[in-house]
């Protein structure tokens, strides 16, 4: 008690020392600064954000969606992931959604994300991610904030520099980060003969315009190089295509070292207008090829998987035009096309420079044939011909490069751990600022768009160490907000994110907000297991199929009590939830069930598949609160012996409804 | 939908005083028809609250349009309603006779007022404890409910 108290006095006397400390005028000066960075974060209880940022989630394989500029984290949207508090992955319906040719594969690690775009600008129709692990690219339907198809990617390890997308979403694009032997040729080689067997690839997945529908139009056959990033032109560069690339040493066994070697590695230009001209004089090969295509339809709320089978390809060395490459220093990273479309940025990992590359230089060289040889037919342009400048010891590590659309480009240094804020006409730097710690990509709100919202920028760090409060030896993520509003950028804000986001992007709210969807229209509801009304609730049995066709609606299920399951049963639940309106899904769940509980959407019809272990009566209830009577929700479903004369029923004997 | 507990013990909290505002008398006959005071006289006074301020009824029933709400009813009100005894809701096999046509439209397109401001439809809630929730039903498809509602009510 007496050190208690002796603390107090010690404690007040501090106070009051810091109180006579704040009357300084410099100490006053930094605190209404803090208070000022407070302000333009806070985001009041009951208002709304400014943005919504799109961030990756890493090894997650999901997209975390976060509201700017307060951080919050508004929804996780699984893609290439089961996730049991939604039930995806685990329905019936949205297994589908994680099939590829090598099987069910419910992981995969999402780097990337790309709006759609109309014009070069982002519409908030749909956003695309990659799966790196097993190449795939997801589309996400923004009305729905829900993965409504996946594509997998033939030829390619590490679907890397993807899906960066076209100004109107003509295509987006998917690049092999790892080279390796065609599955149209012998895969079974030996990896010592990486240069003459392991090839690259560059794919181009067409977008239909109205329904976001995309299927592979035709790849382009690359050397055996690594691909890293890429970025569509736009404006000035429209019709081209812009891949980093290292490794162009072609090593296969300790990179770190081994792929370091060259002064300069290469961005490959893409003529993809040349590319359709070229498909249409019948350039193309069919080749073989397996890869699973996955499309979620929204009227039956169910997946279904297709197998293809055939792929266009091209050959640079036989469609001369179609590929040039610009050497670059060193092991670039980002690739990214300013909002005019005339500047190219490379951003090599090991350079001490960041080079500008110019649009009109680069036709120049290519017109003038300005070339310093060629690489496996691709001709490679000379450097200096291609130029627009090179940022001086702008950092050390240069990784990407977003814009804010007044001239101003602004690269992330993971090794220097810090973002530099240069011009783009004379690549002098304007502004540096440290991060927190070892920033990898950046995003501002339409920052690799032809118009950048500007206002903010994210720097998404790899490394978090004590920024938070320790939570064992893994840590959140660490994304940090600055205001790049004036001259001088500021930091405002730290806040978790999941996974390792590698990329974002980020949209003023109103492009997306007004199209979000309330509630899936029952009259629209084309499950082949639906149940429009109680009056349809039943089971039904066929073999040792249960078919539970169940209602959901406040606060109860239909049918509630079922009788007559035997053991060696497998019981479907078709739950379909009755509601019409907005934010009152309902969950069922029914215990031993080894899948995950269902999250329903209103309007909406989900299956739980659950194959009774033990005899007996088990419990089923609603997960997620939905009234006051929601712990009324609830049911029991009785199992029996198998062979036992219990007829299939439901709600019947004299149980009520 | 996601309550925190807090969000709860306000709700419940905004009931009670509910109970206090709004005084009911309720009587329940055998097979779950519920009539209340209030009920009684909104009965005979203009409608008050919702967006639908006048209905016009046919003399005779039509019956192509009663068959289609009876369509519209199974899928969409059966839930919570039966036509001869207690649900979730009312039984609605008389309705027709103890609410006003406007009354039924509007607790149909727009519930979230009725249940705001009608004092009627806040004595059923506390007979019920189940606010009636919206069913995004056009007007066109509560005009069709209506028709079957009137309908039904003296097929028993």
């Amino acid at each position: 008690m007496k050190s208690k108290l002796f603390a107090v006095i010690i404690g007040a006397s501090i106070v009051s020392i810091a109180l006579f400390i704040t009357a300084c005028p410099s100490t006053k000066q930094a605190s209404v600064g803090d208070s000022d960075a407070a302000a333009k974060v806070y985001v009041a209880p009951g208002k709304q954000d400014e943005f919504y940022a799109f961030m990756s989630g890493g090894f997650s394989g999901q997209i975390g969606v976060y509201g700017l500029p307060s951080g919050r984290l508004l929804r996780v949207i699984p893609v290439f992931s089961q996730d049991p508090e939604k039930g995806w992955g685990y329905s019936e319906e949205t297994k589908p959604m994680l099939n590829t040719s090598g099987g069910f594969v419910p992981w995969d690690d999402t780097h990337h994300l790309q709006l759609s775009q109309t014009d070069g600008v982002p519409d908030g129709r749909w956003i695309f991610v990659n799966g790196n692990n097993t190449p795939r690219i997801a589309r996400i339907d923004l009305r729905t904030f829900r993965t409504v198809e996946t594509m997998e990617i033939p030829n390619t390890a590490g679907n890397h520099a993807s899906p960066f997308i076209t100004s109107n979403t003509e295509y987006t694009v998917a690049a092999t980060r790892f080279s390796e032997p065609y599955q149209f040729e012998n895969t079974d080689v030996a990896i010592a003969d990486f240069k003459d067997k392991f090839k690259g690839a560059f794919t181009f997945v067409k977008v239909d315009k109205t329904s976001g529908s995309m299927n592979i139009a035709f790849q382009i056959l690359m050397p055996g190089f690594n691909y890293d990033l890429s970025h569509a032109g736009k404006g000035k560069s429209e019709g081209w295509f812009f891949f980093t690339c290292y490794n162009s040493e072609q090593a296969n066994t300790m990179l770190e070292v081994n792929a370091s070697q060259k002064d300069k590695d290469y961005i490959a230009a893409v003529n993809w207008k040349k590319a359709e001209e070229y498909l249409a004089q019948g350039k193309g090969r069919d080749v073989k090829a397996s890869y699973m295509h996955n499309v979620y339809d929204e009227s039956t709320h169910s997946a279904h998987s297709e197998i293809l089978n055939t792929l266009k390809t091209l050959n640079p060395a036989e469609c001369p035009g179609l590929v040039y490459f610009i050497p670059t220093p060193k092991s670039p990273h980002g690739c990214d096309v300013d909002p005019s479309g005339e500047f190219i940025v490379g951003g090599g990992k090991l350079s001490t420079v960041i080079p500008v590359f110019s649009y009109t230089n680069i036709q120049k060289a290519i017109a003038e044939k300005n070339f310093e040889g060629d690489l496996y037919g691709i001709p490679v342009l000379n450097y200096k011909a291609a130029l627009h400048g090179e940022v001086e010891k702008p950092g050390l590590g240069p990784l990407h490069t977003e814009f804010d659309g007044k001239g101003n480009a602004y690269t992330s240094f993971f090794v220097s751990s810090e973002v530099v804020k240069w011009g783009l006409a004379d690549c002098k730097v304007i502004d540096r600022t440290p991060t927190y710690y070892s920033v990898g990509h950046l995003v501002i709100p339409g920052g690799d768009s032809k118009k950048p919202w500007g206002k903010y920028l994210v720097a998404m760090n790899k490394i978090t160490k004590d920024r938070y409060l320790p939570t064992g030896p893994e840590l959140s993520q660490s994304a940090q907000l600055y205001d790049i509003s004036g001259e001088k950028m500021k930091l405002l804000l730290d806040f978790p994110t999941i996974g390792e986001p590698h990329y974002a992007q980020a949209i003023p709210a109103e492009l997306v907000k007004d199209k979000s969807l309330k509630a899936f229209k029952l009259k629209d509801n084309h499950h082949p297991y639906v149940t429009l009304g109680e009056k349809e609730a039943r089971v039904e049995r066929k073999g040792n199929e249960v078919h539970v066709y169940m209602t959901a609606i406040r606060s109860h299920f239909k049918p509630d009590n079922i009788e007559g399951v035997k053991m060696g049963d497998v019981v479907y639940f078709h739950v379909t939830n009755l509601e019409q309106d907005w934010d009152v899904p309902h969950g069922f769940a029914v215990r031993g069930a080894e899948n995950a509980e269902l999250l329903i959407m209103p309007g909406e019809t989900s299956t739980l598949k659950w194959v009774p272990k033990k005899s007996g009566v088990h419990a089923m209830y609603c997960t997620d609160f939905c009234s006051a009577l929601h712990q009324e929700m609830q049911g029991y479903v009785r199992v029996s012996p198998a062979g036992s004369k219990v007829e299939l029923s439901a709600n019947a004997n004299g149980s009520k409804q | 939908m996601t309550f925190s507990f807090k969000t709860r013990m306000t709700a419940t909290f905004a009931a009670a005083i509910l109970l206090i505002l709004v005084s009911c008398t309720k009587s329940d006959d055998k097979n779950g028809n519920t009539a209340e005071k209030p009920a009684e006289q909104a009965l005979k006074a203009k409608v008050q609250y919702g967006k639908i301020k006048e209905v016009q009824l046919t003399a005779t029933i039509d019956n192509d349009l009663a068959h289609k709400g009876g369509k519209v009813f199974d899928v969409t009100c059966t839930g919570c309603h039966k036509y001869d005894e207690r649900y979730v809701g009312p039984a609605l096999r008389e309705v027709t006779k103890r609410r006003q046509p406007e009354f039924i439209m509007n607790m149909i397109l727009d519930t979230e007022t009725m249940i705001e401001k009608d004092d009627t439809v806040k004595c059923l809630l506390q007979t019920y404890l189940q606010k009636m929730p919206n069913m995004q039903v056009d007007e066109k498809d509560a005009r069709a409910v209506l028709e079957h509602l009137r309908d039904i009510a003296d097929k028993k």
